[in-house]
C-alpha cells in the first residue's frame, strides 16, 4: 500500500475508493490526471469530496461521474496549498465520526452531518469553488437553460429577448 | 499621438479615466487645455471584451488588496475597475437624476441621529442644465428625445407585477445605452453582458467615447498602467507634480493642476497617504473629513421562480425600473427612498450569491429553474455617517508599497428599515404573478456606488471641497468623482458624477482663462 496510509480501515477504504473512481473515470479526460496523482492515494479523498459536492449542490439531472469529475478538479486545484490541509481536516471530521466512510452513508445522514460542519472553513471553501466548477460547466448551462456568450450570434435582440408569452396583458409600456 | 514632456507644467493632470476623470479630461481638452490622464489599469480594445463574466471580472476588476470591517466582505468590500474607462466598463448604464428633495436631504428629512445629513451646497436648479448636457452627451434613453430601449422579458415580469401592486411610474429606464445608432456606436443588441464591458460599444463607456474624443483634439495624452503614488507640493502650497509607477519605474510629471477621480477608495487613499508638515493628516484634510461619510447605497435582490419561462439572461442587465417608492414618505417608517430595477445573474453568480443563505436543495431547487427566474435589484439611499469611513492600514502594504485601504461601514437604522420594507415590496411584486418561490437575497454584493468621502460644501471646516470640487486647502487640486457627494440620494450616481465633471470643467476653464490656475 502507498506510504502514509496507516491502519487497515483506511487502506481498505483507499482500495474501495480506487475501484469506484476507476470505474467512474473510464474514458474521461481527467482520468490521466488522476492516474498521475496516484489514484490509490486520492481515491477515498475523491469519493468523499464527490459526495460532499453532491450534498452541497444536489441536482437530480447530474450523475455520479459528474460529481467525481468536479471533485477531481477541486482537489487538483487545491493540491499543495494550505487549502488542501484544511480540506483533509474537514474530510476527517466527516469520515471519523461514523462507522462507514462519509461517501457510503445514506443521503439524509450525509446531509445532517454536513449541516453540523457547514460553518467550517473547509466547507465554505468547497462551496465557493464548487459553485465555480459546477456552474461554469457548459453541460450544466444546457441543463438549466443558460445560453452563455451571445456576441457571435448578434445578441438576443432577434433571438428571444422579449419572447415571454405567459404574462397578463398590461397595456402600453412606455 | 500627442505626448507631453515630464517637465511641462502647462498640463492639467487627471488621475483616473472613468466617468469623472474621462469626462473631465475630454472636456478640458475640448476647451483648449493640455491634459494628461493617468490610469492605473491597461487599455483594452474591443477584441479583449468577451461574453464571459468570469474572464472579464479578471480583466476589469481592481483586485489589489482592500480590507473591511463592519458589514462589507472583509476581503472584497468594493467592486470597481482598474482599466481605461474605469468603472464605466462595468456599470449597467442606469442614468437617473437626483431628485431635488434628495439634494436637500437635511431640509427634507429633518434631523436624523448619528448622521451628518446636509443639503447640497447648490440649489437643484444649478445642476439641472448640467444634467441636460450629460444626458445629451451620453445619449440617455427616455431623455432629450432619445427613445427608450425596447421592453424585454425580465422587465416585462417586473412591470406586470408592479402594476398589479398598484405602481405606475414604470418604464425601461433612462439608460446610457444606445437605443438608436449614434455617436459612431451601434444600438443595443441585447447581448446580456453589460457588466462585462459592452462588446459592441452600445453602452456608454469612457473607453469608447470620451477618451478617443479627447485624443482627437491633439491636446490629450493617456498614460495607461500609471499608478499614482504621490502628489508633490511646492513651498506655496500648490501641487507641483504627480508621481506614478509605470513599468517598474517611478516617474514625476510636472503639472498646472490636478484632478483626482479614483472612484472614492483610491481618491481617499491618495489624499490620506500624502502627509506633510503642512498637511499632517493627509492632503486637503484640514477638516478631518477625507475618508469619512462613506456611502454606498444598499443593494438587495429578490428573485422569483415564475410560472413560465423568463430567460432573464437574454437582455440588458438593468432593463427597466419602478420609481414609485423613490420618494420621501415617512409613513413608511424611514426617510428617503429606493429604486426597483431588474437584474439577471449567470448560474455561477446566482449560486455564489445564494450560498450566503444556504446550500443543498435550498440552492439547487432555484438553479434547476434558472430559465423561469425573474430578478430585481432594490437600491436605496443611505445617510452619511462620520463613522463610516475609509482609512489606511498601519502595516499592510500592496504590491505598489502603498498602505492597504480599510473600509468600515455599518447600516444606519434608517437603512435597515428601508431594506426590510423593500424586501417585502419585491416579494409582493413577484407573488402577485403567482411566483412558485421567491428568494430574498441580502446586501452582500460588494459596493459599486461609492460616495461621500470628500464632500462638497461652503464651510472649509465642514467639507473637503468647494461646490466646484476644488479642495478648500489646495487651490490647484480638484476631486472629480463620487467622493464629492454630500448625500447619496436614492439613485445610481454616474449621471451626477458626469454632470458635476462637466460643471467643474467649465469652472476650471474659467479659472485658467482668468489666470487664477
Amino acid at each position: 500500500m502507498p506510504g502514509g496510509m496507516p491502519g487497515l480501515a483506511l487502506s481498505r477504504r483507499a482500495l474501495m475508493g480506487r475501484m469506484a473512481v476507476c470505474a467512474a473515470l473510464s474514458g474521461m479526460a481527467t482520468a490521466a490526471r488522476a492516474a498521475e496523482a496516484g489514484v490509490a492515494t486520492l481515491a477515498p479523498q475523491v469519493r468523499s469530496t464527490a459526495a460532499l459536492m453532491h450534498v452541497a449542490f444536489p441536482h437530480e439531472r447530474l450523475d455520479a461521474q459528474f460529481y467525481a469529475r468536479v471533485a477531481l478538479d477541486y482537489l487538483a486545484g487545491i493540491e499543495g496549498t494550505p487549502a488542501s490541509d484544511e480540506h483533509e481536516r474537514g474530510l476527517a471530521l466527516l469520515d471519523g465520526s461514523h462507522i462507514a466512510p462519509f461517501a457510503n452513508l445514506p443521503w439524509p445522514i450525509q446531509r445532517s452531518m454536513v449541516a453540523k460542519y457547514d460553518q467550517e472553513p473547509f466547507f465554505k471553501m468547497l462551496l465557493m469553488r464548487g459553485a465555480e466548477l459546477i456552474y461554469r460547466d457548459k453541460k450544466v448551462w444546457d441543463m438549466v437553460g443558460y445560453e452563455g456568450s451571445s456576441l457571435e450570434y448578434g445578441g438576443y435582440l432577434h433571438r428571444g429577448f422579449d419572447d415571454i408569452d405567459w404574462l397578463p396583458a398590461t397595456g402600453d409600456v412606455n | 499621438m500627442t505626448t507631453y514632456s515630464l517637465d511641462d507644467s502647462s498640463v492639467f493632470v487627471v488621475i483616473g479615466s472613468g466617468a469623472g476623470g474621462g469626462v473631465l479630461s475630454n472636456e478640458l481638452a475640448q476647451k483648449g487645455h493640455n491634459v494628461i490622464c493617468l490610469e492605473a489599469g491597461p487599455r483594452l480594445g474591443f477584441g479583449d471584451i468577451v461574453n464571459d463574466e468570469a474572464e472579464m471580472f479578471g480583466k476589469l476588476t481592481w483586485l489589489d488588496p482592500r480590507m473591511a470591517t463592519g458589514k462589507p466582505d472583509p476581503n472584497f468590500p468594493v467592486w470597481n475597475c482598474k482599466t481605461v474607462g474605469g468603472t464605466t466598463m462595468h456599470w449597467t448604464g442606469a442614468c437617473p437624476r437626483f431628485e431635488p428633495y434628495e439634494m436637500q436631504a437635511r431640509t427634507t428629512y429633518g434631523e436624523m441621529s448619528d448622521t451628518t445629513l446636509v443639503d447640497w451646497p447648490m440649489p437643484p436648479e444649478a445642476i439641472a442644465p448640467w444634467y441636460d448636457k450629460a444626458e445629451i452627451r451620453m445619449g440617455v434613453t427616455g431623455t432629450q428625445g432619445y427613445p427608450h430601449l425596447p421592453p424585454g422579458n425580465n422587465y416585462k415580469v417586473l412591470e406586470a407585477g408592479a402594476r398589479k401592486c398598484g405602481y405606475s411610474d414604470i418604464d425601461t429606464h433612462n439608460m446610457a445605452i444606445n437605443s438608436i445608432d449614434r455617436d459612431n456606436r451601434p444600438s443595443c443588441h441585447q447581448l446580456g453582458f453589460c457588466t462585462s464591458g459592452c462588446a459592441v460599444g452600445a453602452k456608454w463607456s469612457t473607453l469608447y467615447t470620451e477618451i478617443p474624443a479627447a485624443e482627437e483634439t491633439g491636446r490629450f495624452e493617456l498614460r495607461p498602467g500609471a499608478m499614482v503614488v504621490a502628489i508633490e507640493m511646492d513651498d506655496d502650497n500648490r501641487v507641483s507634480g504627480v508621481t506614478y509607477l509605470q513599468d517598474g519605474k517611478r516617474i514625476t510629471q510636472k503639472v498646472r493642476a490636478v484632478a483626482v477621480a479614483g472612484n472614492v477608495v483610491e481618491t481617499t487613499r491618495l489624499l490620506l497617504n500624502n502627509k506633510s508638515e503642512r498637511h499632517p493628516d493627509g492632503l486637503a484634510n484640514s477638516s478631518g473629513l477625507v475618508g469619512r461619510n462613506y456611502m454606498r447605497h444598499f443593494t438587495i435582490q429578490v428573485m422569483g421562480v415564475m410560472p413560465g419561462k423568463v430567460n432573464f439572461h437574454r437582455q440588458t442587465h438593468l432593463a427597466g425600473v419602478v420609481r414609485d417608492e423613490r420618494k420621501h414618505d415617512p409613513s413608511r417608517g424611514f426617510a428617503g427612498g429606493f429604486l426597483i430595477s431588474t437584474v439577471p445573474f449567470t448560474p455561477e453568480i446566482l449560486a455564489k450569491n445564494m450560498l450566503v443563505g444556504g446550500w443543498g436543495r435550498d440552492l439547487t431547487s432555484v438553479l434547476d429553474k434558472y430559465d423561469q427566474l425573474a430578478g430585481m435589484l432594490l437600491t436605496g439611499e443611505d445617510p452619511p455617517q462620520l463613522s463610516n469611513r475609509i482609512t489606511l492600514h498601519p502595516e499592510a502594504r500592496d504590491d505598489y508599497g502603498l498602505p492597504v485601504p480599510v473600509i468600515h461601514y455599518e447600516d444606519h437604522p434608517n437603512t435597515i428599515a428601508m431594506k426590510e420594507y423593500a424586501w417585502k415590496v419585491g416579494r409582493r411584486i413577484y407573488e402577485s404573478l403567482g411566483a412558485e418561490q421567491v428568494v430574498e437575497m441580502g446586501d452582500y454584493i460588494p459596493a459599486t456606488h461609492n460616495m461621500g468621502t470628500a464632500r462638497m460644501g461652503d464651510d472649509p471646516t465642514q467639507s473637503v471641497c468647494t461646490p466646484f470640487g476644488r479642495t478648500h486647502d489646495v487651490e490647484n487640486l480638484f476631486i472629480s468623482d463620487g467622493s464629492l457627494f454630500p448625500t447619496a440620494g436614492g439613485c445610481n450616481p454616474t449621471l451626477t458624477i458626469v454632470a458635476l465633471a462637466l460643471r467643474q470643467a467649465e469652472h476650471i476653464d474659467g479659472e485658467i482663462r482668468a489666470g487664477r490656475l
